[in-house]
């Protein structure tokens, strides 16, 4: 419950602040939110529920998601950074709120773990178009978490929300690969050490990684 | 009349002294009485008595002391000083301690007797002084009343100190030898009127007190044993007048109980299947009461029997007291018939419950022994000491891994029935009940044996259960309960009925546990005790589910009566809706019954059977189709199996029919289900066999050609090969196939064994025509088992559980059990904590996960 009511506190910026349904829910267990739509509130938790079974049996690797205390319209997610990326080792936490009338809306997600990231801005809020409008109701919860998976080793640098982030990465693209800088700075860092640190030094601007460490404060 | 001439004082004293020694030295000589009455006087009368007095006393003493004390010891020497082996040979010479005890207490009571005559010499001439004084009104030291008292107490305290240690010993050995002949006196009376008042003895123990016992025979007896009673009685008052009363009653009494607890243990025995405690409470009465009786008759005691102490009355005094033979009781008596009922109730209790084990186990035979159990702990009140002693014997002889689980249930069936009858409010039941389930719960087979055991009512039990552990029985009864009850209700409504039902409420026992609720909800219910082993009433009928579709999958006629009885029995008990599954499944047989009859009338009148005249040796007679709903059916094991072309012509042309008759259904074959009854004919023999279909469908090929290699045969029916080289085995089992290596090592040949006289297995031919059954191990289960959908549904939390700690980091069981609860929807969630928590330590092992502090998390 925590972490649903932070979403409403934070959530401002480009994306719109959920209309906060952990609170309204909270006793009502996993009836929807919205009383005056009863009938679809529960086609809308059998839809969650399903979506929740198949990702748990999907086994996804990277990516994962539960709901979080009683109410299945708030989830708790889990995003791995993948190999060969600048976000390699990295584990972010996310929170999904998911509207009454989800499947039709997109769920509001943001990062909870502090993320650098030229689509993400400082509160976590994400800019992502799927989540916005080229949302479908064919999407669902996995294919959101596997799309933010993997906008975050391909930045969309056209609409940058961290406009830093957004600069250093250009530059790096810009740039070749480099192959001055030493390996051994990952190295230090506990959390990130991993066996493809060396792959991942060719393809990756070092200071762009750097300042990835640097924000990521994992829970 | 103050003397104070010394030498008057001095002389007085001499002459005393002289007097006093010649009487009690002298041999029963009272001569010297009245010389010695005027010195007395005088000593007296100059203040001396006391001196005189003590003198005198001393003298006797000393007197008594060397002479009488001496010798009376001396008799029992030789027992005294002889070591422990040579005492026994002692004791079983016949009238060993009765002689020398008679022939020495004789002697020192004589010596006393002249003593006490000697004493009351002196007493009188203090008395004849003091009464004189009293006249004068003089002051005088009163001597005379005490003098008795105080030799009593010096003669007994002589003995007493002289006192060898083996002498209770001795006194003990005389009354158990005493008592032992009165018990076998009264035995062999009994004996002879065994026969008249057979009926008597043979009457169950509470009616002893009423029963007019034949008190003519008796009286011979008493009359016989009354001579040896008043020489033990003469015994005891000889020992009383030297003062060791507490010692002889100490002796006596520890007699009685001992010959009392060898009679319990000699009537109880071993032997479970008669009631004893009538005989013990007859026996009573007639040995050691009748002795006390005459023993306190004898002595003169038992006279005041009016004394106020009827408050101290137990219930077991305040019955009807008229002894046989007695008359009306005194009140010594009546506290030694409580005291030994007590003891004889005690002494059987403790025997019964030492062996409550052995008594359980051969329960309803020993229900006499579990009745006389529950009437002395009625009397005693020792109920914690069974539940102590009989848990500590279940565990250390049935819950154990050696004991089968089906033994356990029986066992607890019959301490369920035992216990209840003993104890009707349960409340000992569940504290003895408990450890039983405790074990059970650990037990994988439990719900499978308990299911047999509900289902298997008319099949004879092998494992040695008799008809009392017949659960279905037990379903049946419950059953009948039920009708009664209800039938109870529409008459109980009125008040009055009302009220006499609330008068009779009594208290739980004190050692009920108030946390487990009252009597009127701790109703006895084994089956209610049952499925609590289990936990959830859904577990059983699940199990139940699944072993009735293996039982009729295998039925090849319809008959299900049985079934259906049992099944409307546990539709009583668990309720219409949880079996309403099972319930299907049955409705599924019959229907399959008139199906099957339909679609064969309908396809012998179509004219499109024309077609089949080729393999006209095939009708459609031969099969019989089980048609089952499979939603409502355990999930059901498949195999791929391709059928020989004629079957499989057959089946599809029931399974045409079916469609068309019962459109929109259609019937789709499980074709490795199901049981083939076929003939083999060969050159010179002909074999009947029933067999599964894959064994069919492998001997049908060796109709096409007589041998196959078995890769070969595989594709063509369409299984895999090890699971053929399985199935096969049967045939070359039965001489039907021979195998012989092929080319490739793993691929045998198998030839078909046309006549008998090419192997010379000349034996199996008498008994070509004998029908094979199906080896046990080929009896394959068709439906998935419990534990298999088991696994299958923990895979799926398994899955759920890691998505959460992924995301949550870390959880308490707690936690995990209750999202599980509110998320996990297919299939749902209905484990109890502690399945959940063995579940998860299974992943803690597996290294899935790890534990600290509470809290379960990924293992990284």
């Amino acid at each position: 419950m925590a972490r649903g009511e932070n979403s409403e506190s934070h959530g401002s910026g480009n994306v719109p602040a959920a209309p906060a349904p952990g609170a309204a829910s909270a006793s009502s267990g996993k009836q929807a939110p919205a009383a005056a739509r009863g009938a679809d509130g529960q086609s809308v938790v059998r839809r969650l529920q399903s979506e929740l079974m198949a990702l748990m049996m999907g086994g996804d690797p990277g990516v994962s998601a539960f709901p979080e205390g009683d109410n299945i319209f708030q989830w708790v997610g889990t995003i791995d950074g993948s190999a060969a990326t600048a976000y390699e080792g990295t584990s972010y936490r996310l929170a999904l709120a998911f509207p009454s009338d989800y499947p039709y809306k997109p769920p509001k997600v943001r990062f909870e773990t502090p993320c650098f990231h030229p689509n993400v801005d400082n509160h976590g809020n994400i800019c992502l178009d799927i989540l916005q409008d080229k949302w479908s109701s064919a999407y669902d919860v996995r294919t959101i978490l596997l799309s933010i998976q993997s906008l975050l080793g391909e930045p969309n640098n056209d609409s940058p929300l961290n406009t830093q982030a957004a600069a250093l990465w250009a530059n790096q693209e810009g740039k070749p690969p480099s192959f001055s800088e030493p390996p051994m700075l990952i190295d230090h860092q506990p959390v990130l050490g991993s066996e493809s640190a060396c792959s991942v030094l060719l393809l990756v601007c070092a200071e762009f990684r750097k300042m990835v460490e640097k924000l990521y404060k994992p829970a | 009349m103050q003397l104070d001439d010394s030498d008057g004082a001095l002389g007085s004293w001499a002459r005393f002294c002289a007097l006093s020694g010649e009487l009690v030295g002298g041999a029963g000589d009272l001569s010297v009485g009245p010389r010695l009455a005027p010195v007395v006087a005088d000593l007296c009368a100059r203040g001396l008595a006391t001196l005189v007095r003590d003198y005198f006393l001393h003298n006797l003493e000393e007197a008594f002391r060397n002479n009488a004390v001496k010798m009376f010891w001396q008799k029992f020497h030789p027992y005294s000083s002889s070591s422990a082996v040579e005492r026994i040979r002692f004791c079983v010479q016949e009238s060993w301690p009765e002689d020398v005890l008679s022939a020495a207490l004789e002697d020192i009571c004589l010596e006393k007797s002249y003593q006490e005559k000697c004493v009351l010499v002196l007493a009188h001439a203090l008395q004849s002084y003091e009464e004189k004084a009293q006249n004068r009104k003089l002051k005088a030291v009163e001597c005379s009343s005490s003098l008795m008292p105080r030799y009593q107490l010096m003669v007994s305290s002589v003995l007493l100190t002289t006192l060898p240690l083996s002498f209770p010993e001795i006194l003990n050995v005389y009354f158990k030898k005493k008592l032992e002949e009165l018990n076998t006196m009264v035995d062999a009376s009994d004996e002879n009127d065994q026969l008249a008042s057979h009926a008597l003895f043979g009457r169950s123990n509470v009616s002893a007190w009423d029963s007019k016992m034949d008190i003519d025979s008796q009286e011979t007896v008493i009359s016989e044993s009354c001579t040896l009673v008043k020489n033990i009685g003469k015994v005891v008052r000889d020992f009383r007048c030297l003062g060791f009363t507490s010692m002889t009653e100490d002796s006596y009494s520890s007699a009685i109980i001992w010959l009392l607890k060898s009679k319990v243990y000699e009537l109880a025995g071993d032997d479970y299947r008669i009631p004893v405690l009538g005989s013990v409470k007859k026996w009573i009465q007639v040995v050691p009461l009748q002795f006390l009786h005459a023993l306190l008759t004898y002595l003169g005691d038992s006279v005041d029997y009016d004394s106020g102490l009827s408050g101290l009355k137990s219930p077991l005094a305040s019955r009807p007291s008229s002894f046989p033979g007695i008359g009306v009781p005194s009140e010594a008596l009546l506290r030694w018939h409580m005291r030994l009922e007590y003891f004889a109730y005690e002494t059987l209790q403790d025997l019964r419950i030492g062996k409550l084990f052995e008594i359980i186990v051969d329960y309803p035979e020993s229900s006499p022994a579990i009745e006389d159990l529950k009437q002395c702990l009625e009397y005693t009140g020792q109920h914690s000491k069974l539940v102590d002693s009989f848990i500590s014997s279940l565990r250390y002889r049935l819950l154990t891994a050696g004991a089968s689980t089906n033994d356990i249930l029986h066992q607890y069936v019959s301490t369920i029935k035992a216990l209840r009858s003993i104890d009707p409010t349960g409340v000992f039941l569940e504290a003895v009940g408990e450890p039983i389930r405790d074990y059970l719960r650990g037990r994988k087979d439990t719900i499978k044996c308990i299911v047999t055991m509900l289902t298997d009512g008319f099949g004879g039990n092998t494992s040695g259960g008799n008809a009392g552990d017949n659960l279905l029985e037990e379903l049946n009864r419950d059953a009948e309960n039920q009708e009664n009850a209800d039938y109870d209700d529409h008459t109980n409504i009125d008040e009055k009925q009302a009220w006499l039902n609330s008068e009779s409420w009594e208290p739980d026992p004190v050692e009920a546990d108030p946390l487990k609720g009252s009597r009127s909800r701790r109703k006895i219910d084994i089956l209610g005790l049952m499925v609590s082993i289990i936990g959830s009433k859904d577990q059983l009928v699940n199990e139940y589910r699944v072993m009735l579709a293996e039982k009729l999958l295998s039925k090849s006629d319809f008959d299900i009566d049985s079934d259906i009885r049992t099944l409307e029995l546990l539709k009583i008990h668990f309720g219409e809706s949880s079996m309403q599954k099972c319930e299907i499944m049955l409705n599924d047989l019959i229907d399959s019954k008139r199906t099957n009859s339909n679609i064969k009338t309908s396809l012998l009148n179509a004219p499109g059977t024309v077609a089949g005249q080729e393999e006209a040796e095939i009708s459609h007679d031969v099969l019989d189709a089980t048609i089952i709903s499979s939603n409502f059916w355990p999930p059901i094991q498949t195999e791929d199996l391709a059928v020989p072309a004629s079957v499989d012509k057959l089946l599809s042309d029931f399974a045409q029919r079916f469609h068309q008759i019962k459109t929109p259904r259609k019937l789709l074959w499980k074709k490795n289900l199901g049981t083939v009854k076929l003939e083999l004919q060969f050159e010179d023999r002909s074999m009947q066999f029933t067999v599964v279909p894959v064994q069919a469908a492998i001997i049908m090929r060796f109709q096409e050609k007589p041998s196959w290699t078995s890769k070969a045969l595989a594709t063509e029916i369409g299984i895999p090969v090890d699971s053929l080289n399985r199935r096969i085995g049967f045939w070359t089992s039965k001489g039907v196939l021979t195998e012989s290596v092929g080319p490739d090592a793993d691929d045998h040949i198998f030839t078909i064994v046309d006549s008998m006289s090419d192997v010379n297995k000349n034996s199996i031919v008498n008994e070509s025509c004998e029908a094979f059954q199906m080896n046990e191990d080929e009896g394959e289960s068709s439906v998935a088992s419990v534990e298999e959908q088991l696994k299958k549904e923990m895979t799926v939390y398994e899955k759920f559980i890691i998505g959460m700690l992924t995301n949550f980091g870390n959880m308490t069981l707690d936690k995990i059990h209750n999202t599980l609860k509110m998320f996990c929807a297919e299939p749902s969630y209905d484990k109890s904590l502690q399945q959940l928590q063995s579940f998860l330590s299974g992943l803690v092992s597996d290294e899935k996960l790890e534990m600290r502090d509470g809290l379960y998390l990924l293992k990284k």
